[in-house]
């Protein structure tokens, strides 16, 4: 609070939005917490891991190395809400990529593409990838059936016959057993 | 020299030079489409190489990064639209000449100054390779340590938004190089009960999701997007009145790119971007920049391909990636089964050469694949988007499965694609990611394998002049944002009279 008042006598703001002046850049601050969670977690873990045998103790200990890096990570993300002072005294945009809100489309394709890849275990990853081949098009807005209908059975085929007849890859054949 | 010639008579082999062609054209493909990128064509050409021989392998990759980085200079010029980010300066000039109706001229001079820039760089470095085999001779573990500890820090330098992103994003892939069994211990870590990650995260997928499954979300956002083309004609080589214009550039931005190439973790855009820069400054003409000079067009071409062969050199002899593309060449050596780095330089000195061999080739093919093909490539980017991502996705999909036979790949493929698109949106860099999954376990190892020597004692390393040396530069490396100003202050530059008036 004191800094958000003191932030505010100078003229400034307490978060900082795109062009504008300010202390905490809100959006970075949200990144930090997430970073710091996913790190706090992975500290936790360490804790669980197993005793080594006295044989093998006087070696480096397994939790060593991973909390020195998930130390490290922690003092590194807690410049993030500060760094586009840095940022903006070169001119630059943090936010040029983040500056619209995430469509719907991205949403909308990782949802298909997980369902695809839910049912590969059951249908086989050949019916999997024409489905693919079918649908994201059409999610994508692609009308022309005359160029989907032979992309999505053919280039599938292809790939497969690349994989499981040339370089050995034997496809997950699924419930069905249905590959090449 | 025996080696050199050894290394080359590695790759005269038939099946070798249709692979190395066959990565050109990829590459060029690759390069000229806006979106796709040479990291995701080398990620997706993993699975395909593994049944391969290493040489002929990463031979494959190598020439793909080549042309990958001319490639883009064809749609930069065409559509104004870089192919592949080092071409990013190529379009201030190429697009200008294009749309006066010299867009064969504009392609010509990209292809010869393209060619010459890398010929260049991989001689340079035929020559300095035996220096380095020298020093690597005096590798040991704590060196190694020292090498892999000072390449981490190399990651805030690696062209990108933010230093402290770029070390973060390292620091997550070096964080996912210790899932699995410890090493020395044999104590599982992070595999949270699930058996597949006992035996640590395969690289595969993790390349793929991040390279191509992001890029995949990210495309997805922009499907109405669309480019004019402008069209090709023939496509001619450099006249002599542009060559005699354009030849002090191509040798000055040929040795920019592959020194810049040459250091840790720089890239081919920076060569680009610095070649296009010297190129304005040491010209006669500076007021025809970005109308449509050949300048402007040669010492970006000439810097950025140069950069391939120079990042080449940190790559194989250090182990230290010089770009986001050689990440995922080093990746693709330790799949292999190679140790790059020292160890490589010293003990198969050969294979080295096999693969500059291949570069080398690689550019004298491009060379003819851009002065016959570039009208016929520039047409890739008439297939729908809606169409070309699907396909994309599919060889994701069936890469990812490939090199394991397990669903579990595909799903860490997925999960990877999601975590690049948010990383990548919040100006997290992917190839310092790469870089530290690839290079956390060098870390790890050489550090236990350093301390066994020295009974724990940590500062016993400094007893090697090249760890202290490397320690020394690690810390001017991380502390450089910090070490600016204070230099800046000590040694103020003197105003010229301009400025006092």
């Amino acid at each position: 609070m004191a800094e958000r008042a003191s932030a505010r006598r100078r003229g400034g703001n307490f978060w900082a939005r795109r062009g504008r002046d300010g202390l905490v850049h809100r959006t970075d601050l949200i990144v930090t917490f997430v970073v710091l969670a996913i790190t706090a977690f992975f500290y936790y873990a360490t804790t669980g891991f197993e005793e080594v045998s006295n044989l093998l103790a006087q070696n480096i200990p397994p939790e060593f190395f991973p909390r020195w890096v998930l130390i490290i990570i922690m003092i590194l993300a807690l410049g993030l809400p500060f760094e586009h002072f840095v940022h903006r005294r070169r001119g630059e945009d943090i936010d040029s990529e983040r500056s619209e809100r995430i469509k719907r489309m991205p949403y909308l394709t990782a949802g298909l593409l997980f369902l695809f890849i839910q049912a590969m275990p059951y249908v086989g990853m050949l019916v999997s990838t024409m489905g693919i081949c079918l649908t994201l098009p059409v999610l994508w807005g692609e009308r022309r059936w005359r160029l989907i209908i032979p992309f999505a059975l053919i280039f599938p085929l292809l790939v497969a016959y690349l994989f499981d007849r040339i370089l050995l890859v034997q496809y997950e054949p699924g419930m069905f057993g249905i590959t090449l | 020299m025996e080696p050199v010639l050894e290394g080359l008579g590695l790759i005269l082999d038939l099946n070798n030079i249709v692979l190395i062609f066959a990565g050109v054209l990829i590459g060029v493909l690759v390069g000229a489409l806006p979106g796709l990128s040479s990291p995701m064509a080398v990620a997706l050409l993993l699975p395909f190489t593994l049944s391969l021989e290493p040489i002929p392998a990463v031979s494959m990759m190598a020439a793909l990064y080549c042309a990958g980085t001319f490639g883009g200079s064809i749609t930069a010029i065409l559509i104004n639209a870089p192919g592949a980010p080092p071409a990013v300066a190529t379009a201030f000039d190429g697009y200008p000449m294009a749309k006066r109706g010299e867009a064969g001229r504009a392609l010509g001079l990209a292809t010869f100054s393209s060619v010459f820039g890398g010929v260049f760089s991989l001689i340079v470095f035929i020559f300095a390779a035996p220096l380095l085999a020298a020093i690597a001779l005096k590798f040991r573990p704590p060196e190694y340590f020292a090498l892999a500890v000072f390449a981490l820090s190399m990651l805030a330098a690696i062209s990108g938004k933010s230093s402290l992103r770029n070390l973060i994003s390292g620091g997550f892939g070096v964080l996912i190089s210790t899932i699995g069994i410890h090493l020395t211990t044999g104590v599982e870590r992070f595999t949270f009960g699930v058996h597949e990650l006992t035996e640590g995260i395969n690289f595969i997928p993790v390349l793929i999701g991040l390279f191509a499954m992001g890029e995949l979300l990210n495309q997805s956002q922009a499907l109405d997007v669309a480019y004019e083309r402008i069209r090709a004609g023939v496509v001619k080589l450099p006249t002599r009145k542009d060559l005699k214009l354009v030849w002090p550039t191509i040798l000055r931005s040929s040795a920019l790119g592959t020194f810049i190439g040459i250091l840790p973790a720089e890239g081919s855009t920076v060569a680009a971007i610095m070649g296009y820069n010297e190129a304005k400054r040491w010209s006669k003409h500076k007021k025809d920049f970005g109308k449509g000079t050949p300048e402007g067009i040669a010492g970006p071409e000439a810097a950025n391909n140069a950069a391939t062969g120079g990042a080449m050199v940190p790559t194989l002899a250090l182990g230290i990636p010089g770009s986001g593309t050689t990440a995922l060449i080093l990746a693709a050596l330790i799949i292999h089964g190679l140790r790059p780095g020292p160890y490589l330089v010293r003990e198969t000195p050969e294979f080295i050469y096999a693969i500059f061999g291949a570069m080398l080739f690689a550019n004298l093919m491009f060379l003819g694949i851009g002065l016959v093909g570039a009208k016929t490539f520039s047409l890739i980017t008439l297939i729908p988007r809606a169409v070309l991502w699907p396909a994309v996705f599919v060889f994701s999909v069936v890469g990812a499965y490939a090199g394991s036979g397990a669903i579990f790949d595909i799903w860490v493929m997925f999960i990877s694609g999601i975590v690049g698109f948010i990383m990548l949106r919040h100006g997290f860099g992917l190839a310092p990611l790469v870089m530290g999954l690839i290079l956390g376990k060098l870390v790890e190892e050489a550090f236990s394998q350093s301390m066994i020597m020295y009974d724990n004692n940590f500062f016993a390393l400094f007893e090697s002049p090249i760890v202290t040396a490397l320690f020394v530069l690690t810390g001017v490396s991380l502390f450089w944002p910090l070490l600016g100003p204070v230099i800046r202050l000590a040694f103020p530059r003197p105003q010229s009279q301009g400025e006092d008036a």
